[in-house]
């Protein structure tokens, strides 16, 4: 009955593209104020999303089925995988990630033509024709370059390849998918922007417009990045979770020209200026998203996400063309009206400070992005291929981030135009004495809490450019503490000056319902101090790097090693097997100050799909510190294991630091409940927020929790051992409060507007 | 021929919800694969009904709804200014109250932002005045219809327009919305800002803007020689 399921599939694929352009046609056509075409068009847009829907089911039906005449579903699915996984091959391999992109694409597309209703009919038209032109480009790449649809030459397998055993894991499961909503996110406000350029609407509409679309986007590349992290860290194994690697860069490029974004929007809101760089930083961010899958599918740099790569590289060159070119044009064509009508009118204003942390975002970006493809214009240049490793980053990126970090902190503090001294040093004074308070008490207290202020490094060049960065380097730790400490005095301080400023026009109130309703009032600008504090507390994560220790040991049954204050004890090999894979853990007691804290068991798991053995960590977690452990060899005969011991501090601080700027983020995009919604319609809103949040925090505070069983796949024995938590370790509690104190502001700010209401 | 609005307004209602629950029963009884199967027929069902809605728009078959009859009704370049502009205003109210910025640089900066403001509002009421007045006509036709005396305060409708101003601004997502009306309502107000000094109210003691003829708390009249050359 389903002998034609691949051409059906494949004709999906096409119809796609005609649907695609069918409605780029229809959208040009009504644009210049034809309410009729453009509501055809809308309808194009809504049924091109659900062919799009379509295939995605299509393909999910032959995962479920094991239908192995799919080359696809052979190369990426075997019958012993869960259906968990069989889905997760969705977006596992390359033809299928494509798909999954242009799935997102059509969801956001749905999400934006349903937005848009009766609202920037002049922007509409160029809004859905831009999204069908990108769903027409992958359309165009999966049809002629990557068809997931494709059947194996040889004819049907009986039995697949499997999934990539370091694919096979919780993280895994949703890190993908989370990058991918914020890559595919962008689309929506470069729609808007090229929108605004068509039109020449170019002043706050399209600026507002995007707004929210634009913070979503920066949302789930935050947490995309984050759980890449998360993965690096649990799953690979070398003890750190961020390598600069060619595909890790490629998905952080398109969050520093996010970020970027985020800030220089409101000094054109405000002040009407930078609307060229605005509408350049949207195009940038956009293209970025586009070379971060032309990187990882297209195979330009070898990198650990090597799993997928083939020859589409030549189709995603001519489309950043295009998409650089008809942006270029465009603002070439509309220079007249780009023209600011404001200027900087002081250096000791926000908006100065906004710019200056635009170029240095900027100028990150740009220094990753030519240090991560320097190997191709090495090759290029010299016919010899020069690769940066992870050291060059880690040493020129320290002053690049610390620079974002100051700057981070110091731009709340000034005003709009012009900030008189009086006022400066008035909001200086707290943060800048907690930032001289924190850095002597580092100095006096780090060393003999294992965290010595300065870290003597060697150097990297020769040169003063070498000495420089050397001390620099070599303070870094003292500088990221102390900058840390006046972000987050600053931060409070924000919050202070504004319930004060509160309580003194409406006295009647208490403190507590005074910071909610400032809160609540101007939840854009808090919740981006939120972040702040979330950024804060992930630059205090990266400075645990400085502090940690590795060792490497050979161990016998019964022996002991020494790192830091553990002292781990060898119990054994143990050996346990499961349909897939068999499982070879390494048994050690752990103790610190002579207290027994628990056992940890690294292992090696050998698939019997063959493939490397996969290394997997076994580690203890902890606010101080996380004790890390891998085995690289067992003897069988000896009963021997060579092991490798890392104790990370801080670690967790990076983990926490993304709970934070998720709650920072989600409080900024919460949906204005207006007045005139007190309606059914308004509270099923609310209720379907709350629940969403809810859900959210449940998710994020069981992460941990969970990612033991996905790694251990189906061993509740060795999952139990995997990763042991420690009391101290409050991830759930956190993220739960978290969660429940979003719902509780929403809770408040509505019962007050009721009470204004009525 | 059935009309293609008709048939996806009445299958939107139900397409989503029986594929669903059909998907979810089909799913329970005979497993993943099946359920998955209905859902994609579902949608495609849904893909078809819309290509046909888009097709009838194209060919104009189907009438216009009211919706689309409103047409374009994109604010102005003028009216995205003034939004930004009582942003700003909103702005300076809140950094004044947390005391980021001087009073005289907050008299500065706000006087010469009213100024715009009072500029831009006058050239919106200027663009508005022959829709007014045909609107007006409408009405008074329509009240002579119905029989029902026009309170003679109406007037001219000017009266209405700040407030209503302030109401758009304030639906802006923005700090200190109820700032809004206090910073617009005064920029309408055709007395020009000479006097730097800001009147109290002889009334309440609130501080008002130098420009401001009524209290803008409780609205009572102020002193003439404080608002007036």
């Amino acid at each position: 009955m389903w002998d034609s399921l691949p051409s059906f599939g494949t004709g999906v694929l096409y119809a796609i593209l005609v649907a695609a352009a069918y409605t780029f046609a229809v959208a040009i056509g009504a644009g210049g104020g034809k309410p009729r075409l453009l509501e055809s068009a809308r309808r194009g847009a809504f049924a091109t999303s659900a062919l799009v829907a379509l295939g995605v089911l299509v393909l999910a039906y032959a995962f479920v089925t094991h239908d192995f005449r799919i080359r696809y579903v052979t190369r990426y699915s075997d019958r012993t995988m869960p259906t968990s996984y069989l889905l997760a091959a969705l977006w596992g391999g390359q033809d299928g990630s494509l798909l999954w992109w242009s799935f997102l694409l059509s969801l956001y597309t749905t999400a934006c033509v349903a937005w848009l209703k009766g609202k920037y009919r002049e922007l509409q038209p160029y809004v859905i024709a831009t999204l069908m032109v990108i769903m027409s480009f992958f359309a165009v790449l999966m049809l002629f370059a990557a068809n997931p649809f494709e059947t194996n030459l040889s004819g049907a397998k009986i039995d697949g390849e499997g999934l990539n055993p370091l694919l096979q894991n919780y993280w895994m499961a949703i890190h993908p998918p989370s990058l991918y909503t914020g890559f595919v996110g962008c689309s929506v406000p470069f729609a808007f922007a090229i929108a605004a350029l068509v039109t020449g609407r170019l002043d706050n509409e399209w600026i507002v417009a995007v707004r929210k679309w634009m913070l979503f986007a920066w949302l789930f590349l935050s947490i995309g990045n984050a759980l890449g992290m998360r993965w690096a860290y649990e799953e690979l194994g070398w003890g750190g979770y961020w390598a600069w690697d060619p595909v890790e860069n490629a998905a952080c490029l398109p969050w520093f020209s996010a970020s970027a974004y985020v800030h220089s929007t409101m000094i054109q809101e405000r002040r009407g200026m930078l609307k060229i760089w605005n509408v350049v930083l949207i195009a940038i961010t956009f293209l970025l998203t586009i070379f971060g899958t032309f990187l990882t599918r297209a195979g330009l740099i070898s990198s650990v996400h090597a799993f997928a790569q083939s020859d589409i590289g030549i189709f995603f060159l001519w489309f950043m063309g295009l998409v650089a070119g008809v942006t270029v044009g465009l603002i070439v064509w509309r220079l007249p009206q780009l023209r600011s009508r404001g200027q900087i009118e002081a250096v000791l204003s926000r908006e100065a400070a906004f710019v200056v942390n635009n170029w240095l975002l900027v100028g990150s970006a740009a220094f990753i992005l030519v240090a991560t493809i320097f190997p191709r214009i090495s090759e290029w240049l010299w016919n010899e291929t020069v690769t940066v490793g992870p050291p060059f980053f880690n040493r020129w990126m320290a002053p690049l981030g610390l620079g974002l970090l100051a700057l981070m902190g110091m731009g709340p503090l000034f005003g709009w135009r012009k900030t008189s001294g009086v006022s400066l040093k008035r909001a200086f004074a707290i943060p800048t004495a907690t930032l001289v308070a924190v850095v002597l008490l580092h100095i006096v207290f780090g060393r003999r809490l294992g965290a010595p202020a300065f870290v003597p490094q060697d150097a990297f060049y020769p040169g003063i450019a070498g000495i420089v960065l050397q001390k620099f380097g070599s303070a870094a730790p003292a500088i990221t503490i102390g900058l840390c400490a006046f972000n987050f005095a600053v931060v409070l301080q924000e919050f202070f000056r504004g319930t004060r400023a509160r309580l003194q026009k409406h006295p009647d109130e208490g403190a507590f319902q005074a910071l909610l309703r400032v809160v609540e009032k101007s939840r854009r600008r808090y919740g981006g101090y939120v972040v702040h504090i979330g950024v804060g507390l992930l630059f205090v994560g990266f400075c645990g790097r400085s502090w940690e220790i590795e060792h490497e040991a050979t161990l016998g049954v019964g022996d002991s090693h020494v790192i830091g204050d553990y002292r781990l004890t060898y119990e054994g090999p143990r050996m346990e097997v499961d349909p897939a894979k068999r499982m070879i853990f390494a048994d050690l007691n752990v103790e610190r100050d002579g207290k027994f804290l628990g056992r940890l068991s690294p292992a090696r798991f050998i698939y019997t799909k063959g493939g490397q053995p996969t290394t997997e960590v076994s580690m203890m977690r902890g606010l101080r510190d996380d004790l890390y452990l891998v085995v690289g060899t067992m003897d069988p005969q000896t009963k021997k294991a060579t092991l490798r011991f890392h104790v990370n501090p801080l670690v967790s601080w990076v983990w926490y630091g993304m709970y934070v700027l998720v709650a920072g983020a989600m409080l900024s995009l919460w949906p204005d409940v207006k007045l005139r919604e007190v309606s059914a319609w308004g509270y099923a809103r609310f209720a379907a927020g709350t629940a969403t949040s809810v859900l959210l925090s449940v998710l994020l505070a069981t992460s941990s929790a969970r990612a033991a069983p996905a790694v251990s796949g189906g061993s509740v024995a060795g999952a139990a051992s995997l990763v042991t938590a420690r009391p101290l370790d409050g991830t759930p509690a956190l993220a739960a409060g978290l969660g429940l104190l979003l719902a509780a502001l929403v809770l408040v700010g509505r019962k007050n507007d009721e009470r204004s209401l009525g | 021929m059935t009309d293609p609005d008709d048939l996806l307004a009445r299958a939107s209602t139900w397409i989503a919800p029986v594929t669903v629950a059909t998907a979810v029963a089909v799913g329970l009884t005979s497993g993943l694969g099946p359920a998955i199967l209905v859902l994609a027929g579902g949608i495609l069902l849904g893909a078809v009904l819309l290509f046909w809605s888009s097709l009838g728009r194209l060919t104009g078959e189907s009438p216009l709804t009211l919706e689309e009859a409103v047409g374009l009704a994109a604010p102005s370049p003028e009216e995205e200014r003034k939004r930004s502009i009582l942003r700003a205003l909103k702005d300076l109210e809140y950094e004044r109250s947390v005391g980021k910025i001087s009073e005289e640089d907050f008299a500065e900066l706000t006087t010469r932002y009213r100024a715009e403001a009072k500029v831009l509002l006058q050239s919106l009421d200027a663009e508005l005045e022959p829709a007014r007045k045909a609107a007006e006509k409408k009405l008074e036709k329509r009240l002579r219809a119905e029989k029902v005396d026009r309170p003679k305060d109406r007037g001219t409708g000017r009266e209405t327009a700040p407030a209503k101003t302030a109401g758009e601004a304030a639906s802006t997502d923005s700090p200190a919305t109820e700032n809004t009306s206090e910073a617009a309502a005064p920029a309408d107000s055709p007395a020009p800002a000479t006097a730097p000094t800001a009147p109290a109210c002889a009334a309440c003691g609130t501080k008002n803007d130098s420009d401001a003829r009524f209290c803008k708390k409780c609205g009572a009249a102020l002193a003439a020689e404080g608002a007036t050359p």
